[in-house]
């Protein structure tokens, strides 16, 4: 089999981990939350009628894709991009990089690793993992969900790259290009922040940031009129806890991470209020983590009653007034 | 060690207010998921375990792909906890 010399590392989320397992292979050396920190990753949105979902749903970080372009931003590193039209031309570009030891990231629909336990696969197009070798028509993958590396059958691979439906992948690819000889970690981690916050307390759009989450709090007390019936509700309203828990956030929509990158971010910028942040936030995110515990526990037993909905349109109201007062804290700080 | 699984066990039963299950059934090494074990946990029940160790033991697990190692049974519960003992400053 050709294989790189790749180290696979398990992540919190696939796309901050690819990111960041590529930049570790081309010698730079840098964490998952401080990948995370510095794209800006942290983020809150809610759409409550868009073309695009058939029902009503939220976000906590950013656009898939956005990560890789926001650490090029900040840190000055290039990665190379590659989309294509046809399946055949896409799996031959992809068997050259790998044969010419270029570590290649895939975008791809989960649902198609045959890899992933059958009870867990769904389909979702933005994932992200490294091929990094193969022989024949097996792929190794680095996949950052997985405690170690993986095989995976061509067929497979191009199916899941070449996926249609929302955000299809279109066997979209990318590896490191380059890394500058010099890189100011002080200011990329600072832009990040300032990029979280504005995100969160000043982003011109009503249902993103903190008053996306205001506007959460108001409109899930719509969501059973919207519901076709008590089944309908109560799974999505049990998707809460997948969103904030399941999908690769690390945890309490992406708070977790992003405290442990607030951690890291002081003993850089040599700021121990940013410390004192990162153990707010664990706190917060600790909210947040209630929040998907209440929502999983009604949905699941029905228990979806006018008072429920108004206990958990609190928590969550509850969850912007101390994520405001949070980043406009840490707004300060730099 | 032996004492530490029961109490896991016992921790467990009561998070998610199981009564009609002896713990002396509950097979250490067996998954926790997915059936073949005395106690059938599935996801929802997973975050409130998560939930109840941290409160009980004050140990964080953050991210999820290691608490879906951890909470994989009760050996794997208990060798996490103890490891996590280890590593707190005494």
């Amino acid at each position: 089999m050709t294989e790189l010399d790749f180290k696979h590392k398990m992540a919190a989320h696939c796309e901050s981990g690819t990111i960041t397992s590529l930049l570790n292979f081309g010698g730079l050396d840098i964490t998952e939350p401080l990948v995370f920190g510095i794209s800006g990753g942290i983020f809150f949105g809610y759409f409550h009628k868009m073309k695009s979902f058939a029902f009503p749903t939220f976000i906590v970080r950013n656009k898939p894709g956005q990560m890789r372009v926001d650490i090029e931003k900040r840190l000055g590193v290039k990665f190379k991009t590659y989309a294509f039209k046809d399946p055949a031309s896409g799996m031959t570009a992809l068997d050259d990089l790998i044969d010419r030891k270029i570590p290649t990231a895939c975008q791809v629909d989960f649902f198609y690793l045959d890899y992933v336990p059958s009870w867990e696969r769904v389909h979702i197009n933005v994932h992200f993992m490294v091929v990094v070798g193969r022989q024949g028509t097996r792929y190794l993958i680095s996949d950052a969900y997985f405690p170690k590396m993986v095989e995976l059958e061509a067929t497979s691979l191009q199916k899941g790259r070449f996926a249609g439906g929302e955000m299809s992948p279109k066997g979209f690819l990318y590896h490191l290009d380059r890394i500058p000889p010099e890189i100011d970690m002080k200011k990329a981690v600072e832009r990040g922040i300032r990029k979280a916050c504005f995100n969160m307390l000043k982003i011109p759009i009503p249902f993103l940031g903190i008053r996306g989450m205001r506007m959460f709090s108001r409109k899930i007390l719509e969501w059973p009129a919207i519901a076709r019936d008590t089944e309908h509700l109560s799974h999505e309203i049990m998707k809460i806890n997948i969103l904030l828990e399941d999908q690769g956030t690390g945890g309490a929509g992406f708070r977790f991470i992003y405290a442990t990158f607030l951690q890291q971010a002081s003993e850089i910028l040599n700021k121990s209020e940013l410390r004192d942040l990162s153990a707010e936030l664990m706190l917060i995110g600790d909210g947040w983590r209630e929040i998907s515990l209440f929502a999983a526990r009604i949905g699941k037993n029905r228990d979806l009653g006018a008072e429920k909905l108004k206990q958990l349109s609190d928590m969550i109201r509850d969850r912007a007034d101390v994520e405001e007062n949070f980043f406009r804290k840490l707004s300060k700080t730099v | 060690m032996d004492e530490l699984k029961l109490e896991i066990k016992k921790l467990i039963m009561s998070t998610l207010a199981i009564d009609n299950v002896d713990p002396a059934t509950v097979d250490d090494e067996k998954p926790l998921f997915g059936g073949g074990n005395a106690l059938t946990l599935d996801s929802v029940d997973a975050i409130e375990i998560i939930m109840a160790i941290q409160r009980t033991y004050g140990i964080r697990i953050n991210d999820q792909n290691l608490a879906r190692e951890v909470i994989r049974s009760v050996n794997t519960i208990a060798a996490f906890i103890t490891e996590q003992r280890n590593l707190q400053p005494s």
